[in-house]
């Protein structure tokens, strides 16, 4: 049998001895998986306080790059190398 | 459920079920490689669209200025870009959701709404780099790029629309596999092994000495390996393909060769730039090189990398226009599922059709300004990989979401972070750079 043929499902109702049965995941039954629901937001314990922490001061130093760069092109700095 | 019966069926006793589509084998190995096979794809594709128009651009830039000096950088990203997306692997199995739809409900709406607009952003501004490499190859393939981009969009979109999940990616599995031929052309333009085998495993500064031209140069190799979408779109796609528990450790081994698949190619494509720097060909783009490059190592070599520029650009494109309608789908609370019929998730496929179809306009107005739309992309990047990445960090320590079973282990904990304070710091340098050029004395 060739490696398509493998690959190609058929309807199974019964397993024989000492057989396996491959699935696609597509195929097989919904598998319930860790419950998010009613979890909410995330507790701020301190890792997750300074991480955010971190985030921002690093969003906040890349928009004052932008901006630097914005102005820089606008002429604020009274030249302009490009 | 029909895993649960295999492990009765192997204790020697017949078993009977409901009626369920699959295949009975005989032999646990054959068992083991067919289940792989099901279960393949998401990791192959999140990490072979990544070698997309940008990525070639990057990489045969890297061979035409320092050779091969820089393939150990490749060998190192290996198991970052892995460590990176198995922790995406697991947050996808275990929780059935995307990444977006995580970032939402654990971090609230303001950090939600903050991640989806940047990927939404930065991946559109990708996807007008995408079309402009479709545009550039069949320009140099004498094809008018006002038939050819629509014509590439309209493949793109049919790609999608069969409401089928395998439909999709058994295509974009075999455009993967199409690149191999970056593999093919590897020995047409005579590479020296002995020094391939050194500057893969002996760590090495080129000549001219670390200057402001190498570190930006492998903060772009860097960047081109890691990007955000890759998080997202994982994520969804395995959470569309409803992969099990079970399926863990076989899209595990699928992200892993999924790395190493791209990284080979990657390296490749650093020989056909090496292959330019030795013929002395300079050039701005790989199309230019492809036709420079066709007097030294034949036509075959001409064609193929401008075809496999086309290849490229169309698997980044429908991994990050997926990316960004399963993210807004997600989001929004539309059905999206490539399983689902375009009347079941109009929202879904009109995203898609609208990303793709917006992108390839804009590459055919005339006197489009690509150079601020990859500055912005660069910008964009470099904003959102830290963020995103510090998102999933934090995700995969959430014993609430993930229990004991998939939660990042203390020593996950140490590389990751290490993984990530290195971006940070080089997302910066190259934000830096973008923004504020003058900070840097010229090489």
């Amino acid at each position: 049998m060739s490696v398509l043929g493998l690959l190609r499902p058929t309807t199974v109702t019964e397993i024989p001895e000492n057989h396996f049965v491959v699935v696609h995941p597509l195929d097989d039954v919904h598998e319930q998986k860790m419950s998010t629901s009613g979890l909410g937001a995330m507790p701020m314990n301190a890792s997750v306080k300074l991480s955010l922490m971190a985030l921002r001061a690093y969003l906040i130093l890349m928009m004052l790059l932008v901006l630097y760069h914005v102005l820089d092109l606008a002429g604020v700095f009274g030249r302009h190398a490009h | 459920m029909p895993n649960e019966v295999l492990s009765i069926s192997t204790a020697g006793v017949e078993a009977t079920l409901p009626p369920v589509r699959g295949r009975v084998v005989r032999s646990r190995w054959l068992y083991s490689v067919l289940t792989f096979l099901t279960v393949f794809g998401p990791g192959l594709i999140v990490m072979e669209a990544d070698n997309d128009a940008g990525a070639v651009s990057t990489y045969v830039q890297a061979g035409a200025q320092y050779g091969t000096r820089l393939l150990w950088i490749l060998l190192l990203l290996l198991p970052v870009t892995y460590f990176i997306q198995e922790m995406v692997v697991r947050l996808g199995i275990a929780t059935g959701k995307g990444h977006a739809a995580m970032i939402y409900q654990r971090f609230g709406r303001w950090w939600g709404l903050f991640s989806l607009v940047d990927l939404q952003l930065v991946n559109f501004l990708t996807l007008v780099t995408e079309f402009a490499a479709i545009s550039l190859a069949l320009s140099h393939m004498n094809i008018a790029p006002k038939v050819g981009v629509p014509l590439a969009a309209l493949v793109l979109v049919v790609m999608v629309l069969s409401g089928s999940y395998r439909r999709w990616e058994r295509v974009t599995v075999f455009l993967c596999l199409l690149d191999l031929a970056w593999v093919a052309i590897a020995p047409k333009v005579r590479p020296a092994v002995g020094e391939i085998l050194h500057s893969t495993f002996v760590p090495g500064i080129p000549a001219g000495g670390v200057n402001a031209s190498l570190i930006f140069l492998v903060i772009a190799i860097v960047g081109t390996t890691i990007a955000p979408w890759q998080l997202f779109f994982q994520q969804s796609c395995i959470a569309d393909k409803r992969l099990r528990f079970s399926d863990v450790k076989w899209t595990r081994l699928d992200t892993f060769l999924g790395a190493v698949f791209t990284i080979i190619v990657a390296g490749c494509m650093m020989f056909a730039g090496n292959a330019a720097k030795i013929h002395g060909i300079s050039f701005s783009d790989p199309a230019q090189m492809a036709n420079d490059l066709h007097v030294f190592s034949g036509e075959f070599v001409r064609s193929a990398i401008l075809l496999l520029m086309i290849n490229a650009a169309v698997l980044g494109t429908t991994a990050i226009s997926l990316s960004s309608s399963w993210a807004y789908g997600e989001v929004k609370g539309w059905p999206h599922s490539l399983e689902m019929p375009i009347r079941q998730a109009p929202g879904f496929y009109f995203t898609y059709v609208g990303c793709v179809g917006l992108a390839a306009a804009i590459v055919l107005i005339p006197g489009v300004p690509l150079q601020l739309i990859i500055l912005g992309v660069q910008v964009l990047a470099g904003i959102m990989l830290p963020s995103a990445i510090i998102f999933l960090q934090l995700l995969l320590n959430d014993k609430e979401v993930l229990g004991k079973q998939f939660v990042n282990q203390p020593w996950n904990n140490w590389v990751n972070w290490t993984i990530i304070i290195v971006l940070f710091i080089l997302s910066l340098i190259l934000a830096a750079q973008v923004a504020a050029p003058n900070l840097f004395p010229a090489s």
